[in-house]
């Protein structure tokens, strides 16, 4: 009996993974994703063109990935977790070599009809390779340094490549992603305050190697008002913006820093001050909410995946996406450097859309495959 | 660690509690596993409590910005600072120069000199050396070589200030004395530099309008007046802005713009890019001094055939009834002229206005005939240099010999050359009703006389706005149609010359227009050197794809400054004022007049 109630949720047919999704996560989606609309509404003067109906075409396109990749089983994602990361990695290798240069750097590889940029592949096969490994380990083994080496790799390898692009947002996605997959799989805690020691002590190396607009930055989060018509103009226009808003914003469409061009880059990363500032404080917290709302859905499913693959990975996942929302809020209201990291669901951007609804997606498969349980090592896998 | 296991539900989710405790029965797990799984559990745990620490920050930071900041202190209160500072200032050599709003555009503060007698000097060497200390740009060497001269005056260091004269008092020097100077300071920066030129170091105008007001700023009686400049800064920043972004977006190697009241031939901004910071003239490159908007002249393409219309429909040559065939390019000696965008056939007089037929202006004006082209271009200040407050005006250039060739060329304007500001002025007089006035930098009171001169018939002008509004509603310049404000232009694409004749991949593209063609107030020029195509123009170049989208960004964003409301395209009065009585082909004209 028990076996067989067990078994219900192992092996789904097709129709009755539809209906395990999860749909009370796809409504909290598409109404951030609403937002996201209404945003780039307002940020095209009270008009759908340029940015908010592509928004929307690409997030219902998301949406079709996304279940897509749910069907799929969580075994057969355990199976392509390497492959996937060894391919996103051999396309960053590739990049220096047929990258195209895109505002000073070189991100993309151009495959004529489609542009792909390798980092963001490497953000899920990342995630998807350390929860592989980590899953295939005993906790004993995981407490040991030695094991560890090989996971570690697994992320400063790409995060170098990354960084040479440069892309530095993306490598410290990578890198704090990757934290978060260490602090899942039961890691130490002490470990951790000392990867964080070392790291800042690593800060007077890094600030040798970084390229001048980095440092750029970094001196501008420092002291915004120190070049206020140059680079601190980004942070100081976002909160003369986000001040101006006020507890109930200015309305709609009544925006007057984005409106007048005072806001830069109002449709990508800075599309959070644009709906602060004409929603307030209210909006904002609004916003803020249903993101959480999204986060705890992300941990209920971590929990409730019976397989420590799963865990990890739905963990993982929640973890990145919820990297994106913290550190484009931090960046806007200047408590982080400007590092060009976008607004899940808000933000125009294809890229950054098709990786989260991806992302998205092996989440909600963790959820239908919660009850699937997987051997520890991969021979049992059973070919 | 069990205890955190027991309570994981601290916020909302799909599966409840019960769903997890149900699930444990099933799980048979020996020691190792079961440690594993509930440290796995615990860590689910703990990143979400560090997620919402995480996010309670953000929500702390959010309300410290929103709620209690109220931003950073508005700009205003720094501004009002700033114009009381200067209000109390003690009086100067040269008047300040403001916008037309009373914005500050330059300004003398009262700095002094450091200078030396260096007979009086105990020991050079010990004061080159601590002045080089406090003043890094000096060079120490050649400063003690000065020192050491038997001069009884020499210059150490120019426009000190009040921290740093402290600090060579401090240095207790003997011999080393202070003489109150002043420095010219442009708060605005390279917004306006074209327009409000600059001084030397002695306070002498040397190009734009310093140069050209010299005397009246350097004036003791007028001095505490300032000298009040049509410019509107709010105006100039967004042209500025627009006309930058079209660079780089279309890769031009220059630009320029220009907004003019058309009723007061006040210039509200002007704008030639690349510029410079006022502060850094010595270093800046020649080609980023060089004003393209009134000092460089070119031939401006079909833009001209504005004029081309003008004339013939005030000579009466042509009426809008009338047309001419372009089935056929004209082959006038050694020359054929050709359209671009051919309809090969009969085209009517606003047709060729609208699809810009080179071959329809070119006969047009032949019908005008030479010597009538050549005073309608002299009446319409073509062939004079422009009139304005600033030294940097170029001379047109036209033929000596003006033959039938010349004249068709003209028409569509190749032939002669003329400065993107003479253009300004004559669409002005097209639109306004057609009176000619000159352009001013200068503030222009209300009820102020204006100097006109009458160059064309009302009758012509109210045509003129119908034919340039129907070339932005459905011509070459649909992509200026900025909704509401009703604005109505022509397209000009002229290839430049180089050596050896026209280059035909370094174009010059220009918009004129005006707006809103109801009711014509100001004109708007957008001109971009060298653009090339993009992706979005699916590789044109031409001014219906760049120059006309950037005037059509421009005018949205100036419209609300100037005080321009938008209207309905039908609203009563702007329907009938910009309405064409249908084109009627020259073969059913000929019916109608035999029957």
């Amino acid at each position: 009996m028990l076996r067989v109630a067990l078994g219900s949720r192992v092996d789904l047919s097709f129709i009755r993974k539809l209906g395990e999704m999860n749909f009370g996560l796809l409504l909290l989606l598409c109404m951030i994703a609403g937002i996201g609309c209404a945003v780039l509404y307002s940020a095209a003067g009270g008009s759908f063109d340029p940015w908010a109906d592509r928004h929307a075409l690409r997030f219902l396109v998301g949406l079709g990935l996304a279940t897509a990749v749910a069907m799929i089983d969580l075994r057969t994602w355990l199976r392509w977790a390497y492959p996937i990361y060894a391919l996103g990695f051999a396309l960053l290798v590739l990049v220096p070599i047929l990258g195209v240069v895109g505002m000073g750097a070189r991100r993309w590889i151009d495959l004529g009809p489609i542009t792909i940029q390798p980092s963001e592949i490497m953000k899920i096969g990342l995630i998807l390779a350390l929860a592989r490994f980590f899953h295939g380990r005993a906790l004993d083994e995981i407490w040991k340094i030695r094991w560890l080496m090989i996971p570690i790799a697994m992320i400063v390898l790409p995060v170098g490549l990354v960084m040479k692009q440069p892309d530095l947002g993306t490598a410290m996605l990578l890198m704090a992603g990757g934290g978060i997959v260490f602090l899942l799989s039961g890691v130490k805690l002490w470990k951790f305050a000392v990867a964080i020691v070392g790291a800042a002590a690593v800060v007077p190396v890094a600030w040798g190697l970084m390229h001048d607009y980095q440092r750029q930055r970094v001196l501008t989060f420092l002291d915004p008002d120190a070049d206020p018509l140059g680079a601190g103009y980004h942070i100081l226009q976002s909160k003369i913006a986000l001040g101006s808003g006020g507890i109930l914003g200015k309305g709609f469409l009544q925006g007057t820093q984005s409106h007048l061009n005072f806001l830069p880059e109002k449709q990508t990363d800075f599309a959070f001050t644009s709906w602060a500032e004409e929603t307030g404080l209210l909006g904002a917290l609004v916003l803020l909410g249903l993101f959480l709302l999204l986060f705890a859905y992300g941990h209920a499913i971590s929990l409730r995946s019976r397989s420590q693959f799963g865990r990890i990975l739905a963990g993982g996942i929640n973890g990145l996406i919820f990297l994106y929302v913290f550190i484009n809020t931090a960046m806007v209201t200047g408590l982080v450097p400007v590092v060009g990291v976008p607004m899940p669901l808000i933000s125009y951007g294809g890229t950054a859309m098709l990786t989260l609804m991806f992302g998205i997606g092996l989440m909600m498969s963790v959820w239908i495959h919660r009850d699937v349980t997987i051997p520890r090592h991969a021979g049992g896998l059973g070919g | 660690m069990k205890v955190l296991f027991r309570k994981p539900r601290s916020r909302a989710r799909p599966c409840t509690p019960a769903d997890l405790r149900a699930a444990e029965p099933f799980v048979q797990l020996d020691g190792a596993v079961k440690h594993a799984v509930e440290t796995g559990r615990n860590r689910v745990v703990i990143a979400a409590a560090v997620f919402g620490l995480c996010f309670l920050a953000l929500a702390g930071r959010l309300a410290d910005l929103m709620l209690f900041r109220g931003g950073i202190e508005s700009s205003p209160t720094r501004t009002a600072g700033l114009s009381a500072a200067v209000e109390q200032l003690p009086a100067v050599k040269r008047a300040p120069i403001v916008d037309r709003n009373g914005v500050l555009l330059a300004v003398n503060l009262r700095s002094v000199a450091l200078a030396a007698d260096p007979r009086k000097l105990m020991d050079p060497r010990e004061a080159a050396t601590k002045l080089a200390r406090l003043f890094p740009e000096l060079n120490r060497a050649r400063l003690e070589e000065e020192l050491r001269s038997d001069k009884g005056f020499v210059y150490v260091r120019r426009n000190l200030a009040p921290a740093e004269q402290q600090a060579v008092n401090r240095l207790g020097i003997p011999g080393l004395s202070f003489h109150p100077e002043e420095k010219r300071v442009y708060p605005q920066g390279s917004l306006a530099v074209h327009a409000v030129g600059y001084t030397d170091i002695d306070g002498k105008g040397i190009a734009g309008a310093e140069q050209a007001l010299d005397q009246r700023l350097r004036d003791p009686a007028r001095m505490q007046e300032p000298v009040r400049l049509s410019i509107d800064i709010r105006v100039q920043h967004a042209l500025r802005d627009e006309i930058a972004q079209a660079m780089k977006t279309y890769s031009a190697i220059g630009g320029a713009g220009i907004v003019l009241d058309v009723r007061t031939g006040e210039v509200a901004a002007l704008v030639s890019l690349p510029d410079f910071e006022p502060l850094e003239r010595g270093t800046a490159p020649a080609d980023s001094r060089f004003n393209r908007m009134t000092l460089g002249v070119y031939e401006m393409g079909s833009t001209f055939k504005t004029f081309a219309l003008a004339m013939a429909l005030d000579a009466g040559t042509v009426g809008l009834n009338g047309g001419y065939d372009a089935s056929h390019p004209i082959k006038i000696s050694r020359f054929t002229i050709s359209d671009d965008h051919p309809k090969n056939r009969w085209l009517s007089t606003a047709e060729i206005y609208q699809y810009s037929s080179n071959i329809g202006a070119a006969k047009m004006a032949v019908d005008v005939g030479p010597a009538g082209q050549r005073a309608f271009m002299d009446r319409m200040g073509m062939l004079r240099r422009a009139a304005i407050e600033l030294p940097e005006i170029g001379a047109p250039l036209y033929p000596r010999r003006w033959g039938t060739i010349e004249t068709m060329t003209i028409a569509y304007g190749h032939g002669i050359s003329v400065s993107p500001l003479q253009t300004a002025s004559g669409i002005a007089a097209v639109v306004n009703g057609g009176l000619l006035m000159p352009a001013t930098l200068l503030r222009r009171e209300a009820g102020e006389p204006v100097p006109v001169q009458r160059v064309l018939k009302p009758r012509t002008s109210d045509i003129m706005r119908r034919l340039m509004r129907l070339v932005v509603a459905e011509g070459t310049g649909t992509r200026a149609d900025a909704q509401g404000y009703m604005v109505g232009g022509k397209t000009g694409t002229a290839e430049k010359a180089g050596a050896g004749g026209y280059k035909r991949k370094s174009l010059l593209t220009s918009f004129v227009s005006a707006f809103p063609m109801h009711d014509p107030r100001y004109v708007v020029i957008a001109i971009l050197d060298e653009p090339k195509g993009t992706k979005e123009t699916h590789g044109f170049a031409t001014a219906g794809w760049n120059a006309a989208p950037t005037v059509g960004k421009i005018i949205p964003r100036i419209a609300p400054i100037l005080g321009v409301v938008p209207v309905a395209s039908d609203a009563p009065g702007v329907r009938e004022a910009l309405m064409l009585p249908p084109p009627v082909p020259a073969s059913q004209e000929r019916k109608v007049a035999s029957f």
